[in-house]
């Protein structure tokens, strides 16, 4: 084996594990916590030897499952900007497996091994998504990621089962959508290799052609359904909000983004700058509605009294970032959305992480958990506090960046209302930070001081170690801003923008 | 809410219907479908693999990446109704009423099916090795075993059943289908391949060619053990409650 080989190790390490953690993982619990962890290493190691390889060459890299020359075989296709997100998806699923015993264990106590197996065929189904470079192979990974995520959410709280019933009809209708317009595609062009359609695409015959635009538009909207954009987010704030914890630390923080990659990848990869922003003039109108998202999720997210869907509904705002920059058909919009996915994820698992441990901790979901915390969890409110600046976009955090490049994308092209929206969305989630850090620090003086302290019951260490170390991340990457935007971001915005 | 619905329906039937209208003619010789990739295999998946059936050679070889993710989601399937129904220590039974003991035998019922299971088993292992040459293959044959246990179960009963075929050997069954798949995609990568490329499996002494048509046979097997296994586990889960007792 050799290093060519590492693209494919990524997923393939986490599915083998999926199968051997279901044989073996039910013996003992410990057994299966630690092939989980084995695996998401070994992944995240292969992810981040590719993301290397792409970094040193800055040539995408190919490679052709079962030896066949696309596009007759299926092939692998890594360049600057999958690399990152597989790095980000391996990343993140490792640290969410080194957080999650202690509350797999209290929430899901039976059958953990089968629950961890689906954790690894959700992780195989994001990164085999992201690393495709097919068009039908992408939608047969998307079946895994959705299958199974539909069965982690469903082991949560409450009704979960409900929530996540809305959740399985709009996402069979997303990806069916998906499935249609690539249909389209195919009739029209005879081929599912991305690279090959974005050639015969190219032609002035297709690009004219109403099938393929329809097929586009199926596609984009199917895509928008799996990413909650709004108005088609209805499913994402109860699914969340009721999964169980380590299932929202995985879910929330990936998959989103994901299929935010999966909307640039199309875009780009197989439509062409000039069909997406020329044929289909429709840009303007969808940074509006993006606008529109930020707006509408702002505003619901303040409405909580639910920390976690609180987080929920700044998803729903943060989607609409990343669409509007998408569709701002300019460099640093683009720029700010790819930033973004890496930023994103990484303040959502973050806050995700800290609210999860305070759940453990307090056994409250509401604001009312938030009273003393300082005093009672210091790290965790620490993380938490860090992960909310980033989500307002203070700097140094990674938030503040792509905010910036965001809202630089929007005056170039005079986008004011959706610069207006992302103003007023770091405004409401100051708002929203500062009063729960107002709570968090000062709520226990409610009885004048003179009540008992209450005494320090910080998360277990297995906790604190990823809930740090995303949190460092957060700042470490705000620090490196300029060599991520030139050694990768910069190479993912396609030529002719 | 109705009335939006009935709009958002008319409006997606509309939009399928207009993009229809710049579809190639039906049965059309020379649509893109037919005339661009498809002669390559017609022309060339006898020569590159051995395998004469074509369906087969792009599902199991040039697009059995794809086919490995497929019998991994029906594993997924699997597993998800077992999250989802299985009844636990924690859990409480489930509301489904176990049919009526069974007063006696059912002779007919029992002698008949008795009589066809060998039967069906036998075919079911004749449609996985005729994959090769004619309609047929895993996902065929997985269903084949997999009804033929139902049929089972349904004339006897679910304990009968789950006494000889236990709910772990199944589990056991539906991952080692998969592994059986991946793990021949991952031995052509230890051999010095990419991942899947049954080429690699030339050092076990066979042409380059026979070694595709061997690998194809293997996954094949594969996919025909974690169906069947699959199927049968969804039929125990969904008819008991999740119970495992008698249901339906």
């Amino acid at each position: 084996m050799t290093a060519a080989q590492f693209p494919i190790l990524i997923l393939i390490i986490p599915l083998l594990a999926a199968f051997a953690i279901s044989l073996f993982g039910g013996r003992r619990d410990k057994l299966a916590y630690g092939l989980l962890l084995a695996a998401m290493s070994g992944s995240f190691y292969a992810a981040l030897q590719t993301l290397l390889l792409v970094l040193e060459t800055n040539i995408p890299i190919h490679y052709r499952l079962g030896g066949w020359a696309p596009p007759y075989g299926i092939e692998l296709v890594i360049d600057h900007l999958n690399a990152m997100v597989l790095c980000l998806v391996s990343g993140c699923a490792l640290l969410t497996a080194i957080y999650s015993l202690p509350t797999v264990r209290a929430e899901i106590p039976d059958r953990i091994h089968h629950y961890y197996t689906l954790y690894c065929l959700l992780v195989t189904g994001l990164a085999g998504m992201v690393a495709t470079g097919d068009a039908f192979n992408l939608y047969v990974l998307l079946e895994i990621s959705a299958l199974s995520s539909y069965a982690m959410l469903a082991r949560g709280r409450g009704n979960a089962y409900y929530a996540t019933f809305k959740y399985i009809i709009m996402g069979t209708i997303g990806a069916c959508f998906y499935l249609l317009g690539v249909g389209y595609l195919y009739i029209k062009t005879g081929t599912l290799n991305m690279a090959d359609l974005f050639r015969l695409l190219a032609e002035e015959e297709m690009q004219q052609s109403i099938t393929i635009r329809i097929g586009f538009i199926l596609i984009m909207i199917g895509i928008w359904i799996k990413m909650a954009f709004f108005p088609l987010h209805g499913w994402l704030p109860n699914a969340y909000t009721r999964a169980s914890t380590t299932t929202s630390c995985l879910i929330a923080p990936l998959m989103t983004k994901v299929s935010v990659y999966i909307m640039l990848r199309l875009m780009f990869s197989v439509f062409s700058v000039e069909f997406v922003y020329g044929v289909i003039p429709w840009h303007e109108q969808i940074v509006w509605l993006a606008s529109l998202a930020i707006v509408a999720g702002s505003i619901s997210a303040l409405a909580q009294r639910n920390l976690k869907k609180m987080l929920t509904y700044i998803i729903v705002a943060e989607v609409g970032y990343m669409v509007g920059g998408a569709w701002l058909a300019n460099e640093s919009g683009l720029a700010g959305t790819v930033y973004h996915i890496l930023s994103d994820a990484l303040m959502t698992l973050a806050l995700f992480m800290a609210v999860g441990a305070i759940i453990h901790k307090t056994g409250k979901s509401s604001f009312a958990a938030m009273e003393g915390i300082f005093r009672k969890m210091p790290v965790t409110s620490a993380v938490f506090v860090l992960g909310g600046f980033a989500i307002i976009g203070i700097p140094p955090t990674c938030g503040f960046f792509s905010k910036w490049y965001l809202i630089r994308g929007g005056i170039e092209t005079g986008q004011w209302l959706f610069v207006g929206a992302l103003l007023f969305s770091s405004l409401i989630n100051a708002i929203i930070f500062f009063r729960l850090i107002e709570r968090a620090y000062f709520g226990d003086l409610s009885g004048h001081g003179h009540g008992p302290l209450p005494e320090r019951d910080e998360a277990p260490a297995v906790m604190l170690v990823p809930m740090v170390v995303t949190a460092a991340a957060l700042v470490i990457i705000g620090l490196y801003t300029s060599e991520i935007i030139g050694r990768i971001v910069l190479w993912t915005i396609p030529a002719g923008l | 809410m109705k009335k939006i619905a009935l709009l958002i329906t008319l409006a997606v039937g509309a939009l399928l219907i207009l993009a229809a209208e710049d579809f190639p003619r039906w049965g059309d010789a020379h649509a893109p479908a037919n005339d661009y990739l498809s002669p390559y295999y017609i022309e060339k998946s006898l020569e590159e693999t051995a395998v004469p059936n074509i369906v087969t050679a792009v599902l199991a070889d040039y697009r059995g990446y794809d086919t490995m993710f497929e019998t991994t989601v029906i594993f997924c399937a699997g597993i998800t109704v077992l999250t989802l129904l299985r009844r636990t220590q924690r859990k409480a039974p489930k509301a489904v009423r176990p049919r009526p003991a069974r007063q006696g035998a059912d002779v007919i019922l029992q002698s008949a099916s008795r009589l066809l299971v060998p039967v069906m088993q036998i075919f079911a292992l004749y449609v996985l090795a005729l994959g090769h040459h004619s309609p047929g293959g895993g996902f065929q044959a997985g269903v084949i075993l997999g009804a033929s246990f139902i049929l089972l179960a349904l004339s006897y009963d679910l304990k009968t059943m789950l006494a000889r075929l236990s709910e772990n050997t199944l589990l056991r069954l539906s991952a080692l289908g998969v592994i059986i798949y991946a793990g021949i995609g991952a031995l052509c990568l230890l051999l010095g391949d990419n991942f899947l490329a049954y080429a690699a499996l030339k050092v076990f002494g066979f042409s380059e060619v026979m070694a595709h048509s061997h690998g194809i046979l293997g996954v094949e097997l594969g996919v025909a053990v974690t169906v069947m296994a699959i199927m049968f586990s969804l039929y125990v889960d969904l008819a008991s409650g999740g119970d495992l007792d008698e249901g339906l």
